[in-house]
């Protein structure tokens, strides 16, 4: 789907490159995977050079991760918890921060292929395909579920959705089923909206001031997908938090 | 429903891909970064621990070789104070001792010469009552002597 408007064109889905085995490969799926190389190879070489006196790298990320795990301990009241969700929580943060950050350097977007629709780029930012954001917020979804149940047992959880002592209560657990529901959709398009929205803006604003206002706006936007990464990552949490909470406390 | 998936070109096969992306990041990072950085922070941690375990452990010993030390000087004073008090106490009857010692020898000696002088004086008494004698002899011959 094209909007085509005196030479702007907005692509809200990402595009196929090709395909192999029948699979499909589009562009975001390959900036997806140029972006886990760079951060596994980060990882792997940073991992490598750990020392026990730690350099300004490794104090700057113990730092993060020390605060980052005192954080979540206060938010879900336990330092195990907190703990065992700290790789999902903070892999939802590093992956989303540095596709934003990746998103606006020169090539992405604008290196591409003249395909049969016309112009295809060969990378896009995984974060402005609705395929990315959505498989992340199903993730974060099922986790907080599967910790809700695992938590207080099945029977206790599906009681905060489903109970009939009386039809306040049963008013009131629908509303909650539909709003947990609910998030799978706003996890998703909160993230590829406001991320969309800022390539849209800097494409845009390229052809009414361009030279000028682009370059401070893409600095805005990096900000923005700094705090989205944050933002979804912090949503997480705290909606494991509530998953966890008992019932009858959280009222 | 159908239209708006494929509007935002979302189907299984694309969303199954991202998620089995996130999938390896996050077992990745769960290996390269979580892992080994936690662990360095636990091995600080006890390490720091250790550290101020041992400072503290040597600031008590310190503290009783202190203790020892003190109590060790407090020792000698007191041991310091009793020699001299010893000391004290012995000189101080050395000397009254001695100065009985003079006392008897002068009060001997004032004796001595007392009886000496007593002696002498007897013996000039003796001397003298002869003398008297004498001359009293000496006087009589004389009387008869002369012519009468």
């Amino acid at each position: 789907m094209q909007v085509m408007h005196e030479g702007i064109t907005v692509v809200l889905k990402a595009e196929q490159i090709g395909s192999v085995f029948g699979f499909p490969i589009t562009n975001s799926l390959i900036m997806a995977w140029l972006i886990m190389a760079l951060i596994i190879i980060g990882a792997y070489l940073f991992s490598r050079r750990l020392t026990l006196v730690p350099g300004k790298v490794q104090a700057g990320i113990e730092w993060a991760f020390t605060g980052a795990l005192g954080y979540m301990a206060d938010t879900l009241g336990s330092e195990a918890l907190a703990r065992r969700f700290f790789p999902l929580v903070a892999t939802i943060f590093i992956f989303i921060a540095a596709i934003n950050e990746a998103e606006f350097f020169p090539g992405v977007g604008s290196l591409g292929l003249m395909g049969a629709s016309g112009f295809e780029p060969l990378l896009r930012a995984p974060t402005t395909d609705l395929n990315f954001t959505l498989a992340l917020a199903a993730i974060a979804f099922f986790t907080i579920e599967v910790t809700g149940m695992a938590t207080l047992g099945f029977f206790k959880y599906a009681g905060k959705y489903v109970s009939v002592k009386s039809p306040v209560d049963f008013a009131v657990g629908l509303i909650e089923f539909m709003s947990n529901l609910g998030r799978l959709i706003s996890f998703s398009f909160r993230l590829f909206g406001n991320v969309f929205a800022g390539e849209v803006l800097v494409l845009v604003t390229s052809f009414f001031l361009p030279y000028v206002l682009p370059a401070p706006l893409m600095g805005f936007e990096m900000f923005i997908g700094l705090i989205q990464a944050l933002v979804f990552s912090m949503l997480t949490l705290f909606f494991i938090k509530l998953a966890i909470m008992d019932p009858h406390e959280a009222h | 429903m159908q239209q708006l998936f494929s509007a935002f070109g979302v189907s299984w096969s694309l969303l199954i891909a991202q998620a089995v992306n996130f999938g390896i990041v996050l077992v990745a990072l769960w290996y390269f970064l979580y892992k080994p950085v936690l662990a360095m922070l636990a091995k600080r941690q006890e390490l720091v621990a250790q550290g101020v375990k041992e400072a503290e452990e040597i600031n008590q010993l310190f503290a009783r070789a202190d203790d020892e030390a003190e109590r060790r000087l407090k020792a000698a004073d007191a041991e310091a104070e009793k020699l001299v008090a010893n000391a004290r106490t012995v000189a101080g009857s050395e000397r009254t001792r001695l100065m009985k010692e003079t006392e008897d020898r002068a009060a001997s000696v004032m004796r001595d010469a007392e009886a000496r002088a007593a002696e002498a004086r007897a013996q000039a008494l003796r001397e003298s009552e002869r003398d008297i004698a004498r001359l009293a002899v000496l006087a009589a011959a004389k009387v008869m002597r002369e012519p009468a």
